[in-house]
């Protein structure tokens, strides 16, 4: 004990770390009712910060050049030790922090969390929410796989359905007239470097909301207050809560720890859930495998724009959903907060799950 | 665009989708004119369109020569065209393709006794309505239009066999190729030994059949060792992992029992 | 289950669990992270492959792994010395070297190939992959 504690004063006499811990950590209060949905927050930045360290390592070895990418992913996988762990986690890894970010959200559409002057953090979280979409889509053509190449293909092609600049649009994602090399060069430096900067600052534009306005307290039980919208900042303290180290803090690592199991359990016993047999056919511009459909997270947008006849139009749906959404706190702006007396709410966001849910399974049959 | 053009275009679409490709094929003259007769001229466009050929693009001049596109030149010698062949010229004529089974085939008893009638390509395999070969050809009842059984019901043993174990070793492989390992080298060592066993069989020579297997089943093992290997180590991971997640389980577990600790304090 | 042991002491040995299984997780992803970045041994795809002179007489063909997968050196000319890959590239069989009519027959559907991996006739879509050979002394090296 007696180094730690010499070399924690000697941090706190120049840096004052101590007061900070006081401060943020002990003395920072949770509402008493806060409950497990609370704990996802922790669980993505502990899944973003895997996918950064298994992403590096990747780096050391893969190779971003058409002709070069599929076999160096190969040679990770095969003949380089544990290649084949960290590939996995950084792909299962991805497909893990969408399901949490779903959940997430869909946790604070139902608790109304982003009511009472919290249109910011909505609107940061919502954004990191479609970055992580971009992320994962340019990270899926790094293998070079059919898979990689179709996909891609069939994702930027509908960008093509914009009137008048579609077409160049088009060229333009690609950096050419078909998906090429050109194409992966731009993904992969989006992928490594601009979207993770974007998204660490985004990251913390997002916490920095939370903390400055403070945590809402859950809209169940006896204490429940209407969140109002005072004229002025007002900073949401809860003086009789719970302290977040260690008595939440241990709730989020023990959030964390099942996650990373469920994670490995794919990994370990289910390994080809999130991998078809074109993941692992080199790319060949020339030959169209049957059956290509985007990953399952997508799929939604995939079914809707097969279901409109006309191609604008059913990307016109998607970006009119995503915008409601996205503007949801602007729009919704009644002051209750508890499920139970939002029935119009409710039947919408239930019924929008299925819809979801419906689109998708019809979109991976068809 | 109007409702029933996008649903007349999606009708005319499946339906154009519906029609199998080889029917694109229906550009030669050959089976334009050919379909039309009667009788044994017209049989072999319906054999055809079954056949293994006619799924992989093999078409009518492919084999006689002649000229598809042009009908009055279909016909002519001058354009390649080399009509129907004498018995004992087909081991020949399909041999033009498939070179290794005709030297196996020539070599052979079989071969040897054409012109005494033996059984050439066509008398096992068809002309026209070829299919995929498969050991069902071997049977009691054809190879007894000539000879016993015997010498060919050893044959088919051995062969079962092999084949059994080719096909347990290409499910093998693929399984091992969806897991994402490299399996190209053992794939081509596969591909090569099912080629060079079914040649060997048109010799119907039993003890060259034998020793050929023989020889087979000893590349086959050394391929099923390396699955086998791969396999273990598959094993070896599933077991670390279950351990590593077991691991975390127990953490995740911890944690929330030091969670209730801090409840019953007041926390 | 009723304890007599108060929350403290229950939270103290609990710690000390989960210090034991931390330190075990930590082994346990610190050893594949370590393996992963150690240096492999040399040896693989860059190499050469080294062929006895000998063992490809005049006019004759030698076939060999290269790599992992079938190739044929062969001399057509007194010192001149050709290296091609042997897998077909209509379907992949192995090539056959004909001596006589000095060409090679893929003995799966007849596709022809010059000593120089042209293709004379046949299905093959494309000539046999032709690799850099260097004489060296009594060795030929391939790659």
């Amino acid at each position: 004990m007696q180094p730690i504690k010499w070399l924690v004063d000697f941090i706190d006499v120049r840096l004052g770390i101590k007061e900070i811990y006081n401060k943020e950590l002990r003395g920072y209060l949770l509402p008493r009712n806060v409950n497990v949905w609370y704990t996802l927050g922790a669980v993505l930045m502990a899944l973003f910060t895997l996918q950064i360290i298994t992403g590096i390592l990747l780096l050391m070895f893969y190779v971003p050049e058409s002709e070069k990418a599929f076999a160096s992913v190969q040679h990770i996988v095969n003949n380089v030790p544990y290649g084949w762990l960290f590939r996995m986690l950084h792909a299962i890894g991805a497909n893990v922090i969408v399901i949490a970010l779903l959940l997430h959200m869909l946790s604070v559409l139902f608790m109304g969390s982003y009511k009472g002057r919290r249109e910011f953090t909505w609107l940061t979280g919502f954004t990191i929410l479609n970055l992580t979409l971009g992320l994962c889509l340019t990270g899926y053509l790094l293998p070079w796989s059919q898979l990689s190449f179709w996909a891609t293909t069939v994702a930027t092609d509908a960008a093509g359905a914009i009137p008048v600049v579609g077409n160049y649009l088009v060229e333009f994602l690609r950096g050419g007239p078909t998906v090429d090399n050109q194409t992966l060069g731009r993904f992969f430096a989006l992928h490594v470097v601009g979207m993770p900067l974007v998204l660490l600052g985004l990251i913390g534009a997002h916490l920095f909301c939370v903390k400055r306005r403070g945590i809402s307290s859950a809209p169940f039980g006896p204490e429940y207050k209407a969140s109002e919208e005072l004229p002025f900042f007002e900073h949401e303290v809860h003086p009789d809560g719970i302290p977040f180290f260690p008595n939440y803090f241990v709730k989020d690592a023990a959030v964390i720890s099942f996650f990373i199991a469920f994670m490995l359990a794919i990994i370990f016993y289910a390994p080809g859930m999130f991998f078809p047999e074109s993941a692992f056919q080199p790319a060949d511009p020339f030959l169209t495998p049957p059956h290509i459909k985007p990953e399952w997270y997508f799929l939604w947008a995939y079914q809707t724009l097969k279901i409109f006849p006309s191609e604008i139009i059913g990307l016109g749906v998607q970006v009119a959903f995503m915008t409601f959404l996205a503007l949801l706190p602007f729009i919704d702006r009644g002051p209750e907060r508890r499920p139970a007396k939002r029935p119009f709410f409710v039947t919408c966001y239930v019924l929008g799950i299925l819809l979801f849910v419906a689109i998708s399974i019809w979109g991976h049959y068809s | 665009m109007s409702r029933a053009v996008i649903w007349s275009f999606l009708v005319v679409s499946l339906v154009l989708l519906s029609i199998p490709a080889t029917s694109l094929a229906d550009e030669t003259v050959c089976l334009q004119c050919h379909a039309g007769l009667s009788g044994y001229l017209s049989a072999p466009v319906a054999d055809w369109r079954t056949s293994v050929h006619a799924e992989n693009g093999i078409s009518c001049h492919d084999c006689h020569g002649g000229d598809p596109t042009d009908m009055a030149m279909a016909m002519s010698p001058d354009r390649g065209f080399i009509g129907a062949p004498e018995y004992e010229e087909v081991p020949d004529f399909c041999g033009r393709c498939h070179v290794g089974v005709a030297k196996e085939y020539k070599a052979g008893a079989h071969g040897k006794a054409i012109a005494e009638g033996g059984a050439q390509c066509v008398i096992c395999h068809g002309n026209h309505a070829v299919k995929k070969a498969s050991l069902d050809l071997i049977n009691e009842e054809d190879c007894t239009r000539c000879h016993s059984y015997e010498r060919a019901a050893l044959i088919k043993l051995s062969l079962v066999e092999t084949d059994t174990m080719i096909k347990e070793m290409e499910h093998d492989l693929d399984r091992l190729y969806r897991l994402g390992f490299a399996i190209d080298e053992m794939q081509g060592t596969l591909f090569n030994q099912r080629n060079i066993f079914h040649r060997t069989f048109h010799g119907v020579d039993v003890e060259r059949v034998r020793k050929k297997t023989g020889e087979v089943q000893a590349e086959l093992a050394k391929i099923k060792g390396q699955v086998t290997d791969i396999d273990k180590t598959l094993g070896q991971r599933k077991l670390w992992g279950s351990v590593v997640i077991g691991l975390f389980i127990l953490a995740g577990v911890i944690f929330l029992l030091v969670r209730k600790a801090y409840e019953e304090e007041g926390g | 289950m009723t304890t007599n042991v108060s929350p403290p002491q229950r939270r103290k040995f609990l710690f000390t669990m989960l210090g034991g299984l931390g330190a075990l997780i930590g082994a346990a992803s610190a050893w594949p992270v370590f393996r992963f970045l150690s240096p492999i041994a040399a040896g693989g795809s860059g190499d050469k492959v080294v062929v006895a002179r000998s063992d490809v007489a005049l006019g004759k063909a030698h076939f060999f792994q290269y790599h992992g997968k079938p190739a044929v050196v062969l001399q057509p000319a007194p010192g001149e010395f050709v290296a091609l890959s042997a897998v077909c590239t209509h379907l992949g069989c192995v090539v056959a070297w004909q001596e006589q009519a000095v060409e090679f027959q893929c003995p799966c559907h007849g596709g022809r190939f010059s000593p120089e991996g042209k293709v004379l006739g046949g299905p093959p879509p494309a000539p046999l992959e032709t690799f850099v050979v260097e004489l060296d002394g009594d060795q030929l090296k391939i790659g």
